[in-house]
This record gives C-alpha cells, sequence and structure tokens, in this order.
C-alpha cells in the first residue's frame, strides 16, 4: 500500500519564511528509510501559500496514495493543532473514503527539540 | 545565578502551554541553568516581563532569552526587542542574551519522522488527542476557545466550538 506524509504548515505572508522547514522537508526526503515508507512527502499550507493542505492530500492521492499520514509543523497545541487541521482531514476523509488518514503529533511534542533548545542555549554560552 | 527563560507566543487556548512547559520542563531537569522559566507574549500566563521578574527576583545577574519559534521572524526580530528594551532599563545590572531560534536542525526531520511512524500505527481518531490534553492546562479564561464549551473543565457549558 502506497503512503504519503502530508507536512502541514502555517504559512506565511513572507514565503522566505518557509525556507527552513523546507530544508527540513528535502533532508527527510533525502533519507532511504523515509522514503521507503513515504514514497510520496508533500507540504501543504494552511495559510498564505500553495499548495493549500487539501490540494497537497489530493495530489498525494493522485499520485497513489492509499494512505495519507499527516503531521502539523506546529510548535503549540493552539486552534489550529486542536481544531483545523483535524477538520481538514475530516473533510479529506468525505473526498477519499477509502484512503486512510492519519495525524501525528505536531513537531512541538517532540523531545528532539528540547535537545535542539539546549543547543541553541549552549551556542550562546 | 544564570538564568534560562524560554520566549513564546502564547495563545487563547489555555491549553497550548504544554509543549513549551514540558521542554521547559526537561531543561530544568538538566541543571545546566539555575533557573528555567518560561515568559509569554500575548494571551499566556505568566507574561515574559513577569518571567524576568521572578528571576531577578531569585538573584539572576545573566538571563539568557530562548526563542520558542521556529524562525526569527517578526515576533522575535521585532516583538521581543519590544518588550526587553524596557525590561533591560528597569534592570541595567542584569546581562541579557538572546539566542537564536529552532532555524533548520536536522532533529528536526528527526521529529517529523518519529512522529509520522508512530502515527501510522495509531488509532484513527487520534487526531482529538490534542484537544482532550489541552483541557490539562485550563484556567476559567472567558477569551480561550473552550470557555463555555462541554470540554472546558473549568467552566463548563453548552457552548460550541465554532460559535
Amino acid at each position: 500500500m502506497t503512503e504519503a506524509l502530508v507536512v502541514m504548515v502555517h504559512g506565511s505572508p513572507r514565503p522566505v519564511a518557509n525556507k527552513e522547514m523546507l530544508r527540513v522537508v528535502e533532508e527527510l526526503r533525502s533519507r532511504p528509510e523515509a522514503t521507503a515508507r513515504f514514497p510520496i512527502i508533500e507540504v501543504g499550507y494552511m495559510e498564505c501559500n500553495e499548495p493549500d493542505i487539501p490540494t497537497a492530500i489530493d495530489q498525494s492521492i493522485l499520485k497513489g496514495a492509499k494512505m495519507v499520514t499527516a503531521v502539523p509543523y506546529f510548535l503549540h497545541t493552539g486552534t489550529h493543532v486542536c481544531d483545523d487541521l483535524p477538520g481538514l482531514l475530516e473533510m479529506a476523509r468525505v473526498r477519499h473514503p477509502s484512503v486512510i488518514f492519519k495525524m501525528g503529533d505536531y513537531l512541538g511534542l517532540s523531545p528532539r527539540l528540547t535537545d535542539i533548545l539546549e543547543q541553541r542555549a549552549q551556542q550562546k554560552g | 545565578m544564570n538564568a534560562l527563560i524560554l520566549f513564546s507566543h502564547g495563545s487563547l487556548l489555555c491549553g497550548s502551554v504544554e509543549a513549551v512547559e514540558a521542554h521547559a520542563a526537561r531543561l530544568r531537569d538538566r541543571r545546566e541553568f539555575d533557573f528555567v522559566g518560561v515568559g509569554f507574549l500575548n494571551y499566556s500566563q505568566p507574561s515574559f516581563a513577569e518571567t524576568v521578574h521572578e528571576a531577578v527576583a531569585l538573584g539572576a545577574t545573566r538571563i539568557l532569552i530562548l526563542p520558542y519559534f521556529l524562525i526569527p521572524g517578526f515576533f522575535v526580530s521585532k516583538s521581543l526587542p519590544e518588550v526587553l528594551t524596557p525590561i533591560q532599563a528597569q534592570f541595567p545590572n542584569v546581562d541579557f542574551q538572546v539566542a537564536e531560534a529552532l532555524g533548520f536542525d536536522t532533529r528536526l526531520a528527526d521529529a517529523l519522522w518519529e512522529s509520522a511512524l508512530s502515527a501510522r500505527t495509531a488509532d484513527n481518531d487520534q487526531w482529538s488527542e490534542p484537544l482532550k490534553r489541552a483541557t490539562l492546562s485550563c484556567r476559567p479564561s472567558p477569551d480561550c476557545p473552550l470557555y463555555q464549551t462541554p470540554l472546558c473543565p473549568k467552566v463548563p457549558g453548552e457552548k460550541k466550538l465554532h460559535d
């Protein structure tokens, strides 16, 4: 079963603000174990930038995904993570009843970020 | 005394503090700083100024401000200096430093990967979990989107989330 990973991003009126996130996604795409599991890796934006999240989901399904795992590239449990993004996935489920949808923890919950924060502090120490 | 303050945006949703508080707790456990606190720019408590006051009252002579932001965008480059400048004037003997935002790091790709892997095998309705957990940090704030909805543990009611 072909699987897709859709990275759900807030988006910004200044597209340059997405540069670091896109590098992170490129880093993931460069890892063979990641592309073996998720041959399709798409980015979808909630606001401001293209493609929006429904389009990114639909594109991944057009490319053959039978299962879509969506991960919020967000730092907080805001209303986007709690409400808007699950709403977009519910709607995608209605559009594509034969596709399995999963939503991962948002990025901010990962202890990996604690390690990065610690390093940012040490770099200034 | 060395203090570390995580500078975070804040949200109307009470539960938004969950992640940044967890990072602060882990950094506190690592004991590299005598004080580790969180200060919010908007909405959430405590405010950034309140956390600085707390650190200084405890004897902080050096305060490292660590932006809990993905990029050094508007809030880090414009809003932070705006709140920091009057505080620096108030405490001229304290050495304030500002660290870099998260930016790019291969460990962010690790975090994405790990989240995706564990979601693949999770229950279908895992996406309602953040909303349930958000109520754990609840305070009775009329501005919170969950206030007076059935989910609010402090002031529950019949309101709908989208009203």
